[in-house]
């Protein structure tokens, strides 16, 4: 009787890049109902779903529910023992005291955290960022990236982090845009066809792939950060990592579709499909079986995360497409 | 569930052809259903497959001159093709852009709608299509020195690399060289540096193109510059 048990309380907002419509379709056939019977219980919400289960299970239910799309909140009670005396409506569905928290679900993505108000549009192929800039802030955009913006953003270019961006290749300038006189929209369009993440940095940290960066905030600290020679040369993509690091918005894209996975242990990821990783992860390149492996199997070298933590991989790589294209492209003759 | 998806892309047709855009907004492709002795016009080799019955023929676009003229400064083809049913039944035509990327429908009902050269793709009869200057401004902003007009009542189909993203102007909004697809008479274009001159050149961003007035646009999430600044240092 002493175990703590809790309601999982689905509270209607929706992870990150979900699509409202395909959330409730993989909901329903979660819980082997209908698409409408999750509807409804969306324009209840928050409300709870399941009440006074046992912590694992409730844990493995929040888990399946992020999965799919949607947030999910896990409120613990007290164990049933010490709960005599409470109001038995505190567990009443859907919870009165969080109505007054009510958010309409939208099919449109909107930032949960604090941070800019920003939209993604045309996911997953060709997703494009509008964010609102707030008045005499500045967002920090990949260069040549800026693809709509109002008529009172500025453009400013700094050459930040000296000689170091030069050597980073892709991102060698950030163009700082800031709305004067008034909050302004920006639109950002990246150049590789693929998706768009949003994370919002809390004095964590995340490493990008170098041509991964689209925008940040004015606080996000953006660094290049050499690999070192072995891991560097031999992933065959970059020298450089992007490191990102302070209190803001961060925007990445991919190329393809994005995965989010959590390692736990460990977890292999061919070299050109890294997008981004947190910091705390240990990284190392090596081949994935012998030499022979190596050279005949066309898998070449992999990246080998150690540690716990979260690494976003995109499912096409760029020297893939490179190779794959070259053999099309024209031959210049002299 | 295959069919539940394809669903999800699909946006069907209110103006005056029935049918469907379908495929998502990566790779989109249109169903024409013609009734009898309804007709379609398409840029060539747009027409990826078609019921063997419905009858093309090919034409200069709008006359020979005209037609050179649209070729060379519009972006558009010397030909244009006819689909034509001449049959008692429905026959389907289907048409596909060249580019990656998403294809949209504009009903025009005794308006005009002016495209980016090359956005053109197909229109039912009661369409025009015409070349007007587009001044030099739009030149040196990488838009071409023409604007392709389309005015009358019908359907049009334009498209574009990447996904399209409607936008109501009122007043000034900037709009980077080569994401302009479309945009209603009411709106004009003014070219601008980006930032400060530093800026503008060193800045990836150059010229911009400045919209004024109030009406719609048509913008594309992808550019194919952009394509070839991510793509070429790799190679």
């Amino acid at each position: 009787m002493t175990t703590e048990t809790c309601d999982i309380v689905l509270s209607g907002k929706l992870v990150n890049g979900a699509d409202k419509d395909q959330v409730q379709q993989k909901l329903g056939t979660l819980f082997k109902t209908t698409e409408a019977k999750i509807a409804e219980l969306f324009t209840r919400a928050p409300v709870a779903i399941k009440k006074s289960v046992d912590v694992s299970t409730a844990q493995k239910y929040q888990r399946a529910i992020e999965k799919a799309g949607a947030e999910c909140v896990l409120k613990t009670q007290q164990p049933p023992v010490a709960k005599e005396q409470q109001e038995p409506s505190l567990s009443l569905v859907p919870m009165p005291e969080q109505q007054a928290e009510k958010v309409e679900p939208t099919g449109v993505q909107k930032p949960k955290k604090p941070g800019y108000d920003f939209e993604i549009t045309g996911q997953p192929d060709y997703s494009f960022l509008t964010v609102q800039i707030p008045a005499n802030e500045t967002l920090k955009v990949e260069a040549s990236a800026m693809a709509t913006m109002d008529t009172n953003i500025e453009m400013k270019t700094k050459l930040k982090g000296g000689f170091g961006r030069f050597l980073t290749g892709e991102s060698l300038f950030i163009n700082d845009f800031t709305a004067a006189n008034g909050p302004g929209e920006i639109g950002i369009a990246p150049g590789a066809p693929g998706d768009l993440l949003h994370q919002y940095l809390d004095g964590n940290t995340i490493y990008l792939q170098n041509s991964a960066y689209v925008a940040s905030t004015a606080d996000v600290t953006v660094e290049s950060k050499w690999q070192g020679m072995v891991k560097g040369f031999f992933s065959g993509e970059s020298l450089f990592l992007i490191r990102c690091s302070g209190k803001g918005d961060l925007w990445f894209n991919t190329y393809g579709a994005i995965i989010e996975i959590d390692v736990e242990d460990d977890y292999v990821v061919d070299t050109g499909n890294i997008v981004a990783f947190t910091e705390g992860l240990e990284y190392t390149i090596r081949k994935v079986g012998g030499y022979k492996s190596l050279f005949f199997s066309g898998e070449g070298l992999v990246c080998r995360f150690s540690g716990k933590g979260k690494v976003w991989i995109q499912t096409r790589s760029a020297a893939a497409f490179v190779s794959w294209a070259h053999w099309f492209r024209p031959v210049k003759r002299k | 569930m295959n069919s539940e998806q394809e669903d999800l892309h699909e946006v069907a047709l209110k103006g005056h052809l029935s049918g469907k855009i379908r495929g998502s907004q990566a790779f989109s492709y249109v169903d024409i259903d013609l009734e009898p002795g309804e007709s379609l016009t398409t840029e060539t080799d747009a027409m990826s497959s078609m019921d063997a019955d419905v009858d093309l023929t090919a034409a200069f676009n709008g006359g020979f001159f005209s037609g050179l003229a649209r070729k060379f400064f519009g972006g558009e083809s010397l030909f244009i093709s006819r689909f034509t049913n001449n049959t008692d039944q429905s026959r389907r035509v289907t048409f596909v852009q060249p580019n990656p990327g998403e294809i949209r429908c504009k009903t025009l009902n005794d308006e005009t709608l002016y495209l980016q050269p090359g956005a053109y793709l197909a229109s039912s009869d009661g369409v025009k299509l015409g070349l007007s200057w587009a001044g030099f401004i739009s030149f040196i902003s990488r838009e071409g020195l023409f604007r392709l007009k389309v005015s009358g009542t019908g359907d049009v189909f334009y498209g574009a690399y990447g996904a399209l993203l409607e936008k109501e102007v009122d007043g000034e909004y900037i709009v980077d060289t080569s994401h302009l697809v479309a945009y209603e008479p009411g709106v004009s274009l003014k070219l601008q540096l980006a930032g400060g001159l530093f800026s503008s050149f060193f800045g990836g961003e150059g010229l911009v193109t400045r919209v004024e007035g109030q009406g719609k646009i048509v913008v594309q999430s992808r550019s194919i510059s952009g394509l070839a600044g991510w793509l070429n240092p790799k190679f």
